[in-house]
């Protein structure tokens, strides 16, 4: 009997271009949002529950601990959304070409970053 | 030149290995990676490749060189090799049936899925079916593909679900036939295309368009079939 073929998949030994890495970056943050989002809905509930216990989480949340971990999950959602924004773009049929969708993976790294400053500032 | 050379004899090896071949280049010439592959074959004869026609136009000697696929023999080793090394494995994500030679089966069934030829109802003229130069036009760009798999075999959507993804070469030659004024069967085309996975799979990551030794954009074609499937639909 034939035995199973290998196949070369050492994704380590694949070059891809900087699209291919925002479109995967784009799905990690999905899941990471997915994930997160159970804490998020858990601290909405908490804020609504009374005003004791909105104060309470506000005060929470002022821990510098809090607000790096405050700021990667908004790094997230930005990043998603911006990459979000840029499928939808592509769906208009723009930047379907070598280098305008090269291009438009930067720009959307780089949206990101500035909305990640942004929103650093004003954090602290 | 040192040629890392990507080894598996189903008869011998349990598992793939990579060979290293140290390659004397004549005359310090830029010669193309088929060359290269050709010179270790001098040096082990049982190293095994597909190749035809030499000149990028049958599409056969389809490799990873460097982590970049493309056809060895219109690619000069100055433009993949680093540091005067170079990496050849076979396609990506197909099985390897032998070194650098891969089974395409699944790939040649994706594109027969598509029924990569002209269907029309109506009576057949005395000569020809005639097309407008313009029409013509909305064909370049699709018919010139030779099927070579370098962009399916680049592309993750295509590693995850070779069965059930069609593949960018698939739907480049699948939006040849829609876009071809001749064709008769648009609609039939695009309800077999309607599932979540014939071309839904696609997430536009450029990969197809990036090797592609024609220089063709499988991603644009993928995008006017998804207008053309949104379009059916409302």
């Amino acid at each position: 009997m034939q035995k199973k073929r290998p196949e070369h998949l050492d994704l380590t030994k694949i070059k891809m271009p900087i699209q291919a890495y925002a479109s995967i970056a784009h799905r990690v943050s999905g899941l990471f949002l997915a994930v997160i989002s159970v804490a998020v809905v858990y601290a909405l509930q908490l804020s609504l529950h009374s005003e004791k216990s909105f104060n309470c989480l506000k005060q929470y949340l002022q821990q510098p601990v809090m607000k790096i971990i405050l700021l990667i999950v908004l790094s997230g959602l930005f990043y998603h959304f911006v990459a979000g924004i840029k499928h939808l773009i592509m769906d208009l049929g723009f930047a379907e070409e070598k280098t305008s969708s090269k291009l438009a993976a930067i720009i959307s790294i780089i949206v990101t970053i500035v909305l990640i400053i942004a929103t650093g500032l004003w954090l602290w | 030149m040192k040629a890392n050379i990507y080894r598996y004899d189903p008869e011998k090896d349990s598992k793939p290995y990579m060979q290293e071949f140290d390659i004397e280049i004549p005359d310090n010439k830029d010669i193309m990676v088929l060359d290269l592959l050709h010179l270790a074959k001098e040096q082990d004869s049982s190293l095994s490749f597909r190749r035809s026609c030499r000149e990028g136009v049958c599409g056969s000697d389809g490799m990873s060189m460097n982590g970049t696929n493309g056809l060895a023999c219109i690619t000069p080793i100055s433009a993949v090799a680093k540091n005067n090394k170079i990496d050849i494995r076979p396609l990506t994500g197909m099985p390897i049936i032998k070194d650098l030679v891969v089974d395409m089966s699944l790939f040649y069934k994706q594109y027969e899925k598509i029924k990569p030829y002209l269907i029309n109802d109506q009576p057949e003229p005395a000569i020809e079916r005639l097309q407008s130069p313009e029409d013509r036009e909305k064909l370049d760009g699709l018919y010139e593909c030779i099927l070579c798999a370098c962009c399916s075999s680049s592309c993750p959507s295509f590693w995850w679900n070779p069965d059930k993804f069609i593949g960018p070469a698939g739907l480049l030659q699948s939006y040849r036939f829609l876009a071809d004024s001749r064709d008769t069967a648009t609609s039939e085309r695009l309800k077999d295309l309607e599932d979540p996975f014939s071309v839904f799979r696609c997430r536009g990551i450029v990969n197809c368009v990036n090797v592609c030794p024609k220089g063709l954009n499988p991603t644009k074609a993928i995008g006017k079939i998804k207008s053309m499937l949104l379009n059916k639909a409302t």
